[in-house]
């Protein structure tokens, strides 16, 4: 018995409220400004800055993806990234003499058990996510000053190589950043770990009534968060060689930056990794594009706040239904 | 006495004076903690976190969260150190304008556009961290005015200065504001449950911006003393104060489910923190282990104020028993009487 | 219950005779005018207000007089709520007016109502629980200053409560700490401090015992004494024959009429609120009887449900009567596996269930389908199509990930059995209308093995009356399929005429217990507000 409705006439998916569709009007009026404002710049497509444009943006944009899980399952974001990054950082180098396997293994596992202690608070006790990470981001960086005393940890000859070259022609970052992503993605829409994740996200009362298990998905999701966190960190202490607490400052600011500017809700159950791609994307050619008109990093900076200032108050729009 | 240490705004006094004893013990009579120059120190860092710390917690005491006042700190040092070279009390005021400018807009957005805050001041805390940097030119800008510097910190009978005084002034009528007026009832019924409140008639959308454009007058004012005081304005250094002032606001006694929490709590959880901070630093603890403390203490609190935490430690108390009833039964072979 | 009713009249009558000086000593600054009922002085017109295709009043027109005490009769869904809700400036009305003296005004929010001298006792209780009880019942209120702890507003409080027979309420504790009876009575005394010119009841009734209620009846005849006009909106028709003077019947969103009690009897008023004969709306009664699917024994929430015992056959629909805060809302969320500190044996076809997770409780069988939608419900950003399989991922699932065909077509199948029109699958949750976010809710719960049980609380709370009969066919038909089902409700028609067996409850203990045919909606009303045998 074939189901006409099913098979009717594929229609563009345009939301259905008013509001909704001036947003989608606003962004894409913003992409083409976006592109414009790129042709008439000159050098914009030259491959130095392309490149230093897509290096920068793989950082981020990892950290940005594991911030999406974050996100996504309702927690609004995490302040204590930054530091998983620079720790995992610390303990890749620190434990090279594993070999190169070995030692992403450990920092894998590093930042995944961190963010997955305050994964395991938030979700079964239902603690306020901010202020777990705030208190994370204190103890980790604490404890890390404590341990490494400040010093940065770095590498015996060049273990770390392989990790700064390039695979099938394209920069070890950027390939690691674009896997991370379809991974994501996949895990996203395809899994029923995907699925449950939207709707704790979307409402956590309802999900438990349903008797799904939203302690468990949030654990999980913020697992994740680390895994993908630490891979960041990896790439970032091969391509500086060294495992420094500096490395990572900042990245919270810019991943959450990513998140909300690519689209996803920040109160969670709607988004995606593919759009936290996007939202790095965009704010890497905002950059570059300030960068070749004269403008300081510090006016990148700014110009990223307006930015998210003004996407979260668009964000009205789309919650007109 | 039970009703002492379930009120919330005495219990940080209560953790003061515990961690005075354990600091005397620590510090087995060779004097290096209890002198004028520690208070000094603790009061002074209670005028650095204790302003932003009051506006953080009035905005949690109406059951949302400022997150842009660790910017609003920085941008408004900036205002104040450029604008307060001939008459310093100008760059007061310009900032602290300012800060209530920004606040009545964030809160004013929230309001017309049904927002939560965390998003808005989200964007609000980049923006203005943003605007601090490009000012700074991510250098300091030193503050001419070394006698202003030096005239902030004076010493005033030993133990506070004149950032202090104000400082707690600010806290005094923000007390007296809260427990005896109307608005201040309002701003707890807000909080409590904002549905109610505006069924009964309370003005809860002017009520938003007023507590925000309060939060961003009070970083301000913290902001641009501080800066005084260090005759400098640094971009980045300030925005790391958010961690100490939600641990003092909520050592303080204020909730994050609204409706609760005081002034006077606020000062007991700077206290406290200024007083471990300092109380670590003289018996010679590196500054990491204050880090340590900081976060620890705001996670245990993080998970006593925790939603679900009554539910699941009774599952857990429960399965303990089961698991105990069990071990009985089997070594008796029969069920224990209940 | 007749009975009752003739010999409360008369402790209600001497009761307002004695308290009347009293009263109106008590009721302060506002200068009695007694003005001769008659005069209107608040009304509406021609008011109109939809929520996106639900009508929710058409083209309503009514008018109160001074001194008049208006009861607002209809069934769920008829407007009650959403008249009182644009008087009191919550809603804004898409066309028409609020009329006050003559002249029509906008009242745009509920401070607007006060200066207006229209003040409420909402259904839903808007107390802040942190505050305390003084600063309950004057907040929000014009005429406290800027200094609002002050000696002669707080003895006005006090005067309130006394009023109401609730002095035992102390005036300093924080309001999270009574119960919900005390906590009625703190709004009623809020009520009596705003001394407004129009007050409006909302079911002010359904937490209060007689004596309280009669303290009640007194304030409001003692109000009414001084020119000033009630508007009292209730399903308890004895109530309305005891203290009103006429009755407005709103039906589907439209005044039926208006009627002086006096000459109008109470099977007339129950028409013109139903407008049909009791019968059509509800299915008929169910078939077969199997075996039992759930056996509760000694379930007990502590200090709420004591010891409570039943069981539900397949194929029956069990309803649980009683009001806000008797137990019945929690019994079916403890069942349901929501409340952590819920104790007794529970057994479904047969095993035992330990209580306490929903995750178990849904692999055991038990469905539960939430009143309130949108905070237990629905998945709102989610489509359609989502939200109807978030059950059963599990089952077209592989290793993890999920078949997308087999989903498709499982939410088509869904769809197709509630009733939903499979073209808005792909749509957001939250664009669809209440009744069919409740099929979507039914949807879900569908298994293949046909011997679940069905939990429902307040099945069909906010649904207009076209939808309702539909969700009724589909209990009815799941029963069929040999689900059980047990559901809360505090809609009293609704239970009579679905119910196969109808259990009553009162503050936690069962009081009776019924079959279809047994049993009125009188007698649900006399066993859910004061059993005989109850000790106070």
């Amino acid at each position: 018995m074939s189901d006409q409705a099913l098979s009717a006439p594929w229609r563009l998916p345009l939301p259905h409220s008013t509001g909704g569709r001036v947003l989608v009007a606003i962004r894409l009026a913003a992409v083409l400004a976006l592109v414009g404002a790129a042709a008439t710049t000159p050098g914009f497509f030259t491959t130095v800055s392309l490149f230093s444009l897509l290096n920068t943006m793989s950082f981020i944009g990892c950290v940005a993806v594991g911030m999406t899980f974050i996100t996504l399952s309702g927690n609004i974001m995490s302040f204590a990234l930054s530091v998983t990054l620079s720790t995992s950082g610390i303990i890749f180098i620190a434990a090279l003499p594993l070999g190169l396997a070995g030692a992403m293994i450990a920092a894998l596992a590093f930042g995944a058990a961190l963010t997955g202690v305050q994964g395991a608070v938030i979700g079964y006790f239902r603690a306020n996510p901010i202020i777990v990470s705030m208190a994370a981001l204190a103890l980790i960086t604490g404890g890390a000053t404590l341990i490494t005393q400040g010093h940065g940890v770095y590498p015996q000859g060049n273990a770390t190589a392989p990790l700064q070259g390039r695979v099938f022609g394209v920069p070890m970052p950027l390939f690691a950043f674009i896997v991370t992503v379809i991974a994501a993605q996949i895990v996203l829409s395809f899994t029923r770990f995907g699925r449950q994740l939207y709707m704790v996200g979307s409402n956590w009362r309802a999900a438990l009534a349903a008797g799904l298990e939203p302690a468990r998905i949030v654990l999980g999701a913020y697992i994740a968060a680390g895994l993908c966190t630490a891979l960041a960190g990896i790439l970032m202490a091969g391509r500086y060689s060294s495992g420094d607490m500096e490395l990572g400052i900042g990245y919270d600011y810019h991943a959450i930056s990513a998140v909300l500017v690519g689209g996803t809700a920040i109160s969670g159950g709607e988004g995606s990794a593919i759009r936290s791609l996007i939202g790095a994307f965009i704010i890497a050619v905002c950059q570059v594009l300030l960068l070749l008109h004269g403008f300081s990093t510090q006016v990148q900076y700014l110009a990223i706040g307006i930015i998210v200032l003004v996407v979260i108050m668009l964000q009205t729009l789309a919650d007109e239904a | 006495m039970r009703s002492l240490i379930v009120n919330r705004s005495v219990r940080p006094y209560l953790l003061l004076v515990a961690i005075i004893v354990a600091l005397w013990l620590l510090d087995a009579g060779r004097g290096r903690f209890f002198t004028a120059a520690t208070a000094f120190s603790v009061l002074q860092e209670f005028a650095t976190i204790g302003p932003i710390a009051l506006g953080l917690g009035l905005s949690m005491i109406i059951r949302e969260f400022d997150l842009s006042v660790g910017g609003m700190m920085s941008f408004a040092g900036c205002i104040a150190v450029l604008s307060g070279a001939r008459y310093p009390e100008l760059g007061v005021l310009l900032a602290v304008l300012f800060g209530v400018l920004w606040g009545l807009f964030q809160g004013t957005v929230m309001v017309w556009l049904r927002l939560g805050s965390i998003g808005v001041t989200l964007g609000g805390l980049l923006t203005l961290g943003g605007l601090a940097y490009v000012v700074t030119g991510n250098l300091s800008i030193s503050y001419p005015r070394m006698d202003v510097a030096m005239a902030v910190n004076q010493p005033v009978l030993q133990l506070l200065s004149p950032r202090s005084i104000i400082t707690l002034a600010a806290f005094l009528a923000a007390a007296f504001f809260m427990a005896r007026t109307r608005i201040g009832r309002d701003l707890y019924a807000t909080g409590s449950d904002r549905r109610a409140a505006m069924v009964a008639g309370v003005r809860t959308d002017v009520i938003l911006p007023g507590v925000f454009a309060c939060s961003g007058a009070l970083a301000a004012l913290g902001g641009s003393l501080l800066s005084y005081s260090l005759a400098a304005a640094s971009g980045a250094a300030l925005t790391d104060a958010l961690v100490p002032a939600v641990a003092a606001a909520i050592i303080g006694g204020v909730s994050l489910a609204g409706g609760k929490g005081t002034p006077i709590g606020i000062i007991g959880g700077v206290l406290v923190l200024g007083l471990l901070s300092a109380g670590l630093n003289a018996i010679g603890t590196p500054p990491a282990v204050q880090d340590v403390v900081t976060g620890g203490v705001l996670f245990l609190v993080a998970i006593a104020d925790a939603v679900d935490l009554d539910p699941r430690l009774f599952t857990i108390r429960r399965y303990w028993s089961d698991m105990f009833l069990r071990r009985d039964l089997d070594k008796s072979g029969q069920a224990p009487a209940e | 219950m007749d009975v009752k009713v003739v010999l409360q009249a008369e402790p209600v009558a001497g009761a307002a005779k004695a308290a009347a000086p009293i009263a109106a000593d008590k009721m302060g600054d506002s200068e009695p005018k007694p003005v001769a009922g008659g005069a209107a002085i608040v009304g509406v017109r021609q008011l109109c207000k939809s929520f996106g295709p639900i009508a929710a009043l058409k083209d309503v027109s009514l008018d109160i007089g001074a001194g008049e005490i208006r009861g607002i009769c209809g069934e769920n869904g008829a407007g009650k709520s959403t008249l009182v809700k644009i008087l009191t400036g919550v809603y804004r009305p898409d066309q028409g007016a609020v009329v006050v003296d003559g002249v029509a005004v906008s009242v745009a929010t509920p401070r607007q109502a006060q200066e207006l001298g229209i003040a409420i006792v909402a259904q839903e209780l808007s107390l802040c629980p942190d505050l305390s009880v003084e600063d309950n019942i004057w907040l929000g209120s014009l005429k406290v200053p800027f200094l609002h702890k002050q000696p002669q507003l707080r003895k006005r409080a006090a005067d309130a409560l006394a009023l109401l027979g609730a002095s035992h309420i102390a005036l300093d504790v924080p309001v999270a700490s009574l119960s919900m009876g005390e906590r009625q009575l703190v709004e009623i005394a809020r009520l009596l401090t705003r001394d407004a010119r129009v007050l409006i009841l909302d079911e002010p009734t359904a937490t209060l015992t007689d004596v309280e209620i009669e303290r009640i009846f007194a304030a409001l005849l003692a109000v009414k004494r001084e020119g000033r006009s009630v508007l009292y909106i209730t399903h308890r028709l004895a109530e309305v024959y005891t203290i009103c003077d006429s009755v407005s019947v709103l039906r589907n969103g439209e005044l039926v009429a208006t009627r002086p009690l006096n000459g109008l009897d109470r099977t007339a008023l129950i028409e013109l609120m139903l407008g049909r004969p009791s019968g059509e709306m509800y299915p008929e009664e169910a078939r077969a009887r199997g075996a039992p699917a759930l056996v509760v024994d000694g379930l007990s929430l502590p200090g709420i449900v004591d010891d409570f015992t039943m069981t539900a056959r397949r194929g029956e629909i069990v309803c649980i009567a009683g009001q806000v805060g008797s137990g019945a809302a929690e019994i079916i969320t403890a069942l349901a596996g929501l409340v952590h500190d819920a104790s007794g044996r529970v057994a479904v076809n047969g095993r035992q269930l330990k209580l306490g997770s929903p995750a178990r409780a849904a692999r055991r069988g038990i469905m539960f389908v939430s009143g309130d939608r949108a905070a237990e419900g629905v998945f709102r950003r989610l489509s359609v199509l989502q939200n109807l399989v978030a059950t059963r991922l599990r089952e077209h699932s592989l290793f993890g990930f999920l078949r997308g065909g087999a989903l498709r077509a499982a939410a088509s199948q869904l769809a197709k059995r509630v009733g939903i029109d499979r073209r808005r699958l792909r749509a957001r949750a939250d664009e669809l209308s209440g009744g069919n976010q409740q099929k979507l809710a039914f949807g879900r719960c569908i298994e293949r093995q046909a011997n679940g049980v069905l939990l429902m609380n307040e099945p069909t709370r906010g649904i207009d009356v076209g939808a309702r009969a539909e969700i009724y066919r589909l209990m009815r038909s799941f029963c069929e399929e040999g689900y059980a089902l047990l559901m809360a409700s505090s809609d009293l028609e609704e239970i009579v005429g679905v119910g196969d067996v109808v259990i009553t409850l009162y503050r936690g203990r069962q009081v009776g217990h019924y079959r279809r045919g047994e049993v009125t909606m009188h007698r649900i009303v006399a066993d859910i507000t004061h059993p005989a045998d109850a000790a106070r």
